[in-house]
């Protein structure tokens, strides 16, 4: 059996790929459709670029633009989440409730912000779902099993490399630190503070303050898609508790300032 | 009309001033508006289809009604892509049943390019044809024929540097004492990829039988640049390739190299490459005065020291490249410096697809404002990459003869 590796730069970070098969030539030509549609969803919801959808909507407010379904797919699952979670996460910025800045039209699939002000930041969405929208390509052009992950904090395994059982990933390089065996399944692991040239910065924002979150902890959530997991877990990681409505299907891991990890259970 | 920029500008309809029509204008950079909903159907769902597909909701007014690709899975894509567009696998059918389509865009592969162009227009549709035209001089011919045949029904060829706002810019200073001379070029295309797809029906860039190369299928675009600011086409090209990289039973060569010669000696030369990623997509153009450094969503201008210093450089934004000090080409400048934005004007905020699309749809919606790329022409930068692969596949210095 053949591996194939690809990557790229997008979303401010590296996103790789592991393609398992028969036929290298072709893991490899379908790896670079994947690495594509990774680079495609890039340059549709970046910030930082204003070349991007989001850029557009803002110059646009509040006249509504049609999108394709896998992008209104990513509208739409960011204001469930940010309802669901109570607010605990929310891609605007602080500027205001995505409930009453989004514009969603579902039977025409537009999107529309009401405000030229608002600011939408996918970027706690955004990693997990480009790495859906890769893993989808990869399925669909017969990849039986493959490794998608964005800076190794979003990911999906589906099938698994043989003789394991699952896509073995992780949450540290303790002992005690548990290990996901992921079989089609997405996975995210956020926390609040990142080391930039050896100074630990917070860099989450917590919608209800629009402050620095400057809790000390970690959040790994695993369940069917790597966009809710991104998601679900900044909400977690900004509320600390496991909410009400996520499903059985999804798995927590918390850990505190000792960096233990405990299961946060449905 | 209301909705769009309360600018206008004059366009002659009949020869005098009776016929002058005062057609709303786009902003520069900003989002494209029709004054009315146009009906549009594409041909072609691959990559390029569904970027044009992308780059079409962002148009108010642009509605995709219909979608057509041979393979229905494809076809399905672009119905993901469009809400509520008909699929169709023939584009005869989709002609015939969508008589309400006001233009058609044909992102086909090249060499199926002709049929569809001929009979879209046949079907009194406004055509945006991909560039290249063709893989054939012949079906380049045809192509330019069947829209010079069609006075009633906007033709446009999709060479986007034309419609890019940062070349538009460039182009303007092109012509003055700040470039003065030119004196050569060179241009280049770098992308580290197989340039294959999973399904062979789809690797047609890799058969040598219709392919028209990295120089034709990319470099024409880059090529049209130096025709489309010198008013002149090469004469002449040679060119060499190899296959560098990709050792995968191909013919096509992953890199490429050429030089074209224009009438006065000047040079202007090509390089493209599968197998390294540096530098991307770029094209230079040198001048006595000055060096013109585009990039499609950027450029840079580059004066000499010993040329005379023009009156906004005070206020221009300068960006460093090593030794060399470039100003930012910034379309529609004066605009964003009064509304103390210049920085905003960095880059541009829509793809050079979405210009050039918008550009086309203008033209649509007001068949007297002429496209930025004319089936003339498309016709002529399509004949020069062709010239092109041939040079490099023979590895041979041949004539352009247009």
């Amino acid at each position: 059996m053949a591996a194939v590796r690809a990557a790229t730069q997008a979303m401010g970070t590296r996103f790789e790929l592991v393609l398992l098969g028969d036929d290298e030539a072709n893991l490899r030509v379908i790896g670079e459709q994947a690495v594509e549609r990774i680079e495609s969803a890039h340059r549709t919801f970046t910030r930082f670029d204003s070349s991007s959808l989001v850029a557009h909507l803002r110059r646009t407010a509040p006249d509504l633009t049609e999108v394709d379904s896998d992008d209104f797919s990513l509208f739409a699952e960011a204001l469930l989440v940010a309802r669901q979670s109570g607010w605990s996460f929310d891609p605007m910025l602080g500027h205001g409730e995505i409930d009453t800045l989004l514009r969603l039209e579902p039977t025409t699939r537009q999107v529309g912000l009401v405000d030229a002000a608002a600011t939408l930041d996918f970027g706690a969405i955004a990693k997990g779902h480009a790495v859906d929208l890769a893993v989808t390509v990869l399925r669909e052009a017969g990849v039986q099993a493959g490794f998608v992950h964005g800076g190794t904090s979003s990911g999906f395994g589906f099938g698994a490399p043989e003789p394991s059982s699952g896509w073995r990933v992780s949450l540290g390089q303790g002992r005690d630190d548990p290990v996901l065996d992921l079989r089609d399944q997405g996975f995210s692991v956020a926390g609040a503070w990142s080391d930039r040239g050896g100074l630990r910065v917070p860099h989450t924002i917590n919608p209800a303050t629009g402050r620095a979150l400057r809790a000390d902890r970690r959040v790994a959530v695993v369940g069917p898609s790597a966009r809710l997991a991104d998601a679900w877990s900044t909400a977690i990681l900004v509320s600390g508790r496991r909410p009400e409505s996520l499903g059985r299907e999804w798995r927590v891991w918390l850990s505190d300032s000792r960096h233990r990890w405990a299961r946060l259970d449905g | 009309m209301t909705n769009l920029d309360r600018r206008g500008f004059l366009v002659q309809t009949g020869g005098s001033m009776a016929g002058l029509a005062l057609v709303p204008e786009f902003e520069t950079l900003g989002p494209r508006r029709l004054p009315e909903t146009k009906a549009i159907g594409v041909v072609g769902i691959g990559r390029q289809g569904r970027a044009i597909l992308a780059e079409l909701n962002k148009i108010s007014g642009a509605k995709v009604v219909a979608v057509c690709d041979p393979n229905p899975a494809r076809a399905k894509a672009g119905e993901q892509r469009a809400a509520g567009a008909e699929p169709f696998t023939d584009y005869r059918a989709m002609l015939e049943k969508r008589r309400d389509l006001d233009a058609v865009i044909v992102a086909t592969p090249t060499h199926l390019h002709r049929a569809v162009v001929q009979d879209t227009l046949a079907a009194n549709k406004h055509v945006y044809c991909e560039a290249p035209l063709a893989n054939t001089v012949a079906d380049a011919r045809a192509i330019a024929a069947a829209a010079d045949a069609a006075p009633g029904r906007v033709f446009m060829a999709g060479f986007q540097a034309r419609s890019n706002p940062v070349y538009q810019l460039a182009r303007t200073f092109y012509r003055t004492d700040a470039f003065r001379d030119f004196i050569g070029g060179s241009a280049h295309f770098h992308r580290k990829t197989t340039w294959r797809f999973p399904t062979e029906v789809d690797n047609w860039r890799l058969d040598p039988e219709l392919s028209i190369g990295l120089v034709g299928e990319i470099g024409a675009q880059q090529l049209d640049v130096f025709h489309w600011f010198r008013n002149q086409a090469p004469v002449a090209v040679s060119g060499s390739g190899s296959i560098a990289f990709h050792r995968d039973g191909r013919k096509v060569p992953d890199t490429v190299h050429a030089l074209f010669q224009f009438a006065a000696g000047s040079m202007v030369t090509y390089e493209a490459s599968l197998a390294n990623s540096f530098g991307n997509q770029h094209e230079i153009l040198r001048g006595t005065n000055g060096t013109f450094s585009l990039s499609w969503t950027h450029g840079w201008m580059f004066k000499e020291v010993d040329a005379t210093t023009l009156g906004w450089e005070v206020y221009a934004l300068r960006q460093q490249f090593h030794h060399d000090e470039g100003i930012i080409l910034i379309a529609d400048a004066t605009k964003l410096a009064a509304q103390g934005q210049l920085k905003a004007g960095v880059g541009l905020p829509y793809s050079p697809l979405y210009y050039a699309l918008g550009d086309f749809l203008r033209s649509v919606s007001f068949p007297n404002v002429p496209v930025p790329c004319s089936a003339k022409d498309g016709l002529i930068a399509t004949i020069v990459g062709i010239a092109a692969n041939q040079a490099v596949v023979e590895r041979t210095s041949i004539p352009i003869v247009l």
